[in-house]
């Protein structure tokens, strides 16, 4: 026997669902076939009629064999070798009409559960809070959406479909053959058996095999890829032969395992013709004796034969089948997870509609945990008022940037009030919240689109407003200098541009969408000194009757607030102007002198 | 590397290819035996009083032909297409290698996603040629050649030639709809693909969608590339099901042919039930290879051209040349001299006329800006790109008299991107070298105060980056990268503009600490922060890639050109000297 043993390089390798699990996955998932019952229905009903015509055949030749070619029963009319062949061709004609309508019944079922699938994932998706978006890996989110709904895919086109006609299949041949023949049919099946076990267990085998060899090659592509991407740092530090033996090794694990599949697949693709010759020769060792006795006909034989042939389909499809099933409920169970998300989902309708806010913010003692242990703001509370830009400063991890997604209601504290307007945040329509709070963050997101799309997003804005936006946050120059303007399309999500180009269209789009406040993450990113003071002059376009919350990096940036809140470890430490705090605080002052002469 | 890669390969094997074709044909003979057999037991049966030792006999040889059928397709198929499977994981070794010899010249022109096209994609095709394609296509060539003659034999050629007929008429329909389906396929993988990147982006995107409320609009234009993938689906579909049941009906022509004409002859006699028989067994024999053609032309055509591009990488020969003979580390002053370097392919200087000494012990410090040249000048002191003889000495020895093993080991570099491997926060520190002690891999992560976030992740040093809970800010990325090159204790130390995402207080603490340790060694820091490299023995302005000015911090705030501006700039209007 071979050894499989690649457990190092299969350690995360674990597929498998519970047993409680699958049976309520599974109910769920034949629950969606309901409203498609009547296609489903029919195309069972072409399934039985294409199965008949299977059956039909092998007999069909016995006939002609039996009656005509050894009996030489007189021909007449249809019952002849020519209307014999007619038949045959007929049935096939006809088997073939079936089977086309068959395949395109089920797809058009299938296909539309799947289009509402696809489509209630997103739209879960869409209204996830932000707090279910942090536990998850956006990559697991995306292959949910996308990867796990083709795996349902083949479920409901294929496999059900062909289940169901395997098993009719087979049960058809069981009964075709006690018709013709019951002791002939028992003695074949002191092989069907054996050949039921060995080809179903080979295959399943087989299958998981292949499934642990897609799962290597995508780590192999992993590898590869961070690698590649990192090849200049392993190069500079002299890694190469650290990464190959790393290389190596789950290269070498993916080369025992397709050995394996190999080995295994060296058994199977003989087996079909092995079996067949096995079945053959007991029948005829059986049969000889009868044949001679005149009680078997030469035809049953030949017609067992084929039948016996034919099993060996349905049970291989089985066997695929079976893995296939087992590897859609994973997924099934991914999606069904998201999918019960509902009643976290966020409501963006809810609450009192606000048209306008002016942009008073207030936090009143406000305390908040992600994860309900640490706290990360510890009994804040300051006011901002209308118009008022606000800077905050402090260490990495000090609250800073909680602080801004709190204001656009993405989590709900746990202690104190947030107040906007006066009105608590938490009743505030969300829609209306986030349409007057416009929020940039350090590190830009830019779409696929055009620079313009970038701009307006999804929302009809006139191409007037994107242009004075365009001009307010000084990115006009830039985007001016594209073949296309406005209209140029932003390769691979903005790759293309510098940190500081990204950052204007950022500035304009927050510009064009014209918020009464505006929550922005300054980057500290390497930003070249020509376009820094462009990035200063736009800040101060946005902030212009704006209310203003700003997380600073720059001095230049917190001296021009009008007020200054210093956090340190989820307190604030200082609040008020620079020159209020360069008098009498210590933290700030030891910040910016720290900063500057130590 | 070499064209002959495959040829090397082969030759290696040759033994086990040549076992391995012969048991292919053998197996192949094999089969096509058992019709005739078949046939022939038909014959006897139907003979009154037949003798049972003829029938045992041929028993015997049925049973014959299943065991040496299965003996002879388990050998070839664990050689053959074992083989195959060798090849890929060799060629994939080999290519490997071969990236890792590659220079960054070379990386910055190609995408990562078509470097692994060529690990997975392309050498999977010359697998799929070498092993199933090649096998399928000698082993359908052998039985169709015997089926075909057998079949003459058992009846006659005219018979034979009229069941052929639709065989040609089988391989036109296999064609024709095979290319109309594989068209439609190719739009079904495409909207998939839009899909996935709509998701991607979506997700990726999801703060700015969410703060901007563009949810419901997103919805939409999802719906729209759901609606095409479902039409895309069903447009293939509607063209796929035809496939099976038009090839069935092909061979069903064949069939009734012999059936009606076949059996007229066994009725008239000139043909025994037997022969009849064996020509139907023939007739179901030839079609698997018949349905393979497509199949395997397919797979041949895309090998080759896989073949072509991995010969074409392969032979992309690394721009720097490992001549060095100096084994040892580079010590001693940095000396450039009269620098000029243009990148290839572009025709303006990136440096031009770098003229520079640094002590040992010293700390240089470079400001400019982006573009003024000064990763370029790190880059060089690596030699990652060709640099002539005499521009650039350690002590007294030219940067080409190292080999590249030993230049390398010897300057620790913290490059612009921090780049992080998928893999324990201890082994990014000592670079899957497990020649560093744990206290020095700790020693570091302190002295580029990175050790207590580090010790807050679940497992500390163990804690995997990127995996679940170990999210960590480009600070922090940054620091790391930091004790990644001191860990390492080199002779010289380059910060190629490392320090840019972590704030002035923990700049000024992880400055301090690189005083304390890297006393008496040679410290390189690439700014464009001013407070960065304040504290240098020597500043020097970069740009556009000319040393513009040089001295101290003080001389330089003196002098009030560019290095003055950018001081103002960066600390405000200046009147900081009065604060501090």
């Amino acid at each position: 026997m071979r050894s499989t043993d690649t457990s190092s390089v299969l350690e995360n390798w674990n597929p498998s669902v519970k047993g409680e699990q699958k049976k309520k996955s599974f109910k769920r998932l034949m629950l969606l076939n309901l409203p498609h019952l009547k296609k489903i229905l029919a195309a069972a009903l072409c399934v039985l009629l294409v199965n008949g015509a299977a059956l039909a055949k092998p007999y069909i030749l016995k006939i002609v064999i039996d009656d005509f070619l050894t009996s030489h029963i007189p021909q007449k009319g249809i019952y002849s070798l020519t209307g014999m062949g007619i038949l045959y061709f007929v049935l096939v004609a006809f088997s073939g009409g079936f089977g086309i309508a068959q395949v395109n019944l089920i797809n058009k079922a299938g296909q539309e559960i799947l289009r509402n699938l696809r489509s209630q994932v997103f739209r879960t998706i869409q209204l996830l809070p932000l707090k279910y978006l942090d536990k998850t890996s956006s990559g697991s989110l995306i292959t949910k959406a996308t990867n796990d709904v083709e795996a349902l895919s083949q479920l409901y086109t294929d496999v059900f479909m062909s289940f169901f006609k395997d098993i009719f299949l087979i049960i058809g041949i069981v009964s075709a053959m006690l018709i013709l023949d019951v002791r002939l049919t028992l003695v074949s099946f002191c092989v069907v058996p054996a050949m039921f076990a060995f080809i179903f267990l080979l295959r399943t085998k087989i299958k998981q095999n292949f499934r642990k060899m897609k799962y290597l090659v995508g780590r192999i592509n992993g590898f590869m890829a961070e690698n590649l991407s990192g090849m200049k740092l392993i190069q500079i530090f002299h890694g190469e032969a650290e990464r190959k033996k790393d290389f190596k090794k789950l290269n070498d694990g993916y080369y025992k395992v397709t050995s394996f599949q190999v080995w295994m697949n060296s058994f199977l693709k003989p087996a079909a013709n092995v079996f067949r010759n096995i079945t053959v020769a007991i029948l005829i060792w059986y049969g000889m004796d009868k044949i001679a006795g005149g009680t078997l006909q030469i035809g049953i034989l030949y017609a067992f034969a084929t039948y016996i042939q034919q099993f060996f389909e349905p049970i291989s499809d089985l066997a695929d089948n079976y893995t296939n099933i087992q590897s859609a409920f994973v997924s099934a169970d991914r999606i069904f997870e998201l999918l019960d998300q509902k009643e976290n989902l966020e409501d963006l309708e809810e609450g009192i509609g606000m048209e306008r806010v002016d942009g008073n913010i207030e936090f009143k003692h406000v305390w908040f945990t992600y994860n309900d242990q640490d706290w990360i703001l510890k009994d804040v509370s300051f006011i901002v008022r209308k118009g008022q830009t606000a800077a905050f400063v402090g260490q990495t991890g000090a609250g800073k940037t909680t602080i801004i997604s709190l204001i656009s209601g993405f989590y709900k504290i746990q202690k104190g009030e947030i107040l906007i307007n006066g009105v608590n945040i938490n009743d505030i329509k969300k829609r209306d919240l986030r349409r007057n709070i416009a929020v940039v963050l350090q590190e830009v997101f830019l779409f696929s689109e055009t620079i313009g799309k970038n701009i307006s997003l999804n929302d009809e804005i006139d191409p007037g407003t994107i242009k004075e936006a365009v001009t307010a946050s000084y990115a006009k120059e830039f985007v001016e200098s594209f073949p296309g303007k406005i209209n140029e399309p932003v390769m691979e999500r903005g790759n293309t541009l510098s940190a500081g180009q990204r950052q204007l269209i950022s500035f304009a789009r927050a510009i064009a969408h014209n918020p009464s406040v505006i929550v922005l993450d300054e980057a500290t990113a390497n930003i070249d000194s020509q376009t820094e003071i462009l990035i200063q002059k736009a800040i101060a376009n946005m902030a212009k009757d704006r209310t203003a919350l700003i997380i600073a990096h720059r001095l230049s940036t917190i001296r021009g607030a009008d007020k200054i809140v210093v956090l340190d470890h989820g307190r604030i430490v200082e609040c008020g102007n620079h020159a209020e705090l360069m008098e009498n605080g210590r933290y700030y002052k030891n910040m910016v002198l720290e900063g500057i002469t130590a | 590397m070499n064209k002959n890669i495959l040829i090397i390969f082969i030759k290696k094997y040759k033994f086990s290819y040549i076992v391995g074709l012969v048991f292919m044909f053998l197996s192949s003979y094999v089969q096509t035996l058992f019709p005739k057999i078949l046939g022939n037991t038909v014959d006897i049966l139907k003979i009154k009083g037949f003798k049972p030792e003829r029938i045992y006999v041929n028993i015997g040889w049925i049973l014959l032909i299943a065991a040496g059928t299965f003996a002879f397709t388990y050998i070839w198929r664990n050689l053959v297409i074992g083989n195959a499977r060798k090849l890929e994981c060799y060629l994939r070794e080999k290519l490997f290698d071969h990236f890792q010899i590659l220079s960054p010249e070379f990386y910055n022109q190609r995408k990562t996603g078509d470097l692994i096209a060529y690990a997975i994609n392309d050498i999977n095709a010359v697998r799929q040629t070498l092993g199933p394609a090649l096998s399928m296509a000698i082993n359908g060539i052998v039985v169709c050649a015997i089926s075909v003659y057998s079949m003459t034999r058992a009846v006659n050629w005219q018979l034979t030639l009229m069941a052929l007929l639709p065989v040609p008429v089988m391989v036109y329909i296999m064609i024709h709809i095979g290319k109309a389906v594989k068209k439609r396929f190719k739009r079904v993988q495409e909207t998939f693909a839009s899909i996935s990147d709509r998701v991607n982006e979506n997700i990726n995107g999801m703060r700015v969608i969410k703060s901007y409320v563009q949810e419901e609009k997103e919805v939409e234009r999802f719906e729209k590339l759901n609606d095409q993938m479902v039409d895309s689906n069903l447009s293939m579909i509607r063209v796929s099901a035809f496939l099976p049941p038009l090839i069935e009906l092909c061979f069903t022509v064949s069939f009734v042919i012999n059936l009606i004409w076949g059996g007229n002859m066994v009725l008239k006699g000139s043909i025994s039930l037997g022969d009849f028989i064996a020509f139907n067994g023939y007739l179901t024999m030839i079609l698997a290879p018949v349905l393979s053609i497509g199949q395997v032309t397919t797979i041949f055509q895309r090998g080759m051209a896989s073949f072509g591009r991995l010969n074409q990488i392969m032979s992309v020969k690394p721009c720097i040349e490992d001549t060095g003979t100096i084994m040892q580390p580079p010590r001693g002053q940095i000396k450039i001299n009269k620098l000029t370097f243009t990148y290839p392919g572009t025709g303006k200087a990136a440096l031009k006329n770098i003229g520079l000494t640094i002590p040992k012990g010293h700390i240089l410090g470079i400001i400019g800006k982006t573009g003024s040249g000064k990763s370029t000048l790190v880059n060089l002191l690596l030699k990652m790109y060709p640099i002539g003889n005499g521009l650039i000495y350690f002590g007294d020895k030219d940067i080409n008299e190292f080999k590249l093993e030993a230049l390398r080991s010897g300057i620790g570099v913290v490059p612009q991107d921090n780049f992080m491997f998928h893999a324990s926060v201890a082994d990014n520190i000592r670079f899957f070298k497990e020649i560093y002690k744990p206290e020095e891999v700790i020693k570091a992560a302190q002295d580029s105060c990175i050790y207590e976030s580090i010790m807050e992740f679940p497992k500390g040093f163990e804690a995997v980056l990127g995996e679940r809970g170990v999210n960590i800010s480009g600070g922090q990325k940054q620091r790391i990268s930091i004790a990644r090159a001191l860990v390492r204790e080199p002779e010289i130390l380059v910060l190629d503009d490392a320090l840019s995402a972590v704030d002035t207080v923990t700049e000024s603490k992880i400055l301090n600490n690189l005083r304390r340790v890297r006393k008496n060694k040679t410290t390189v820091i690439v700014a464009s922060r001013i407070s960065a490299v304040m504290q240098a023995d020597e500043i020097i302005v970069l740009d556009k890639g000319e040393i513009r000015e040089r001295g101290t911090h003080a001389q330089l705030i003196d002098k009030g050109g560019i290095y003055n501006e950018i001081y103002r700039y960066q600390f405000g209007t200046g009147k900081l000297e009065s604060v501090g």
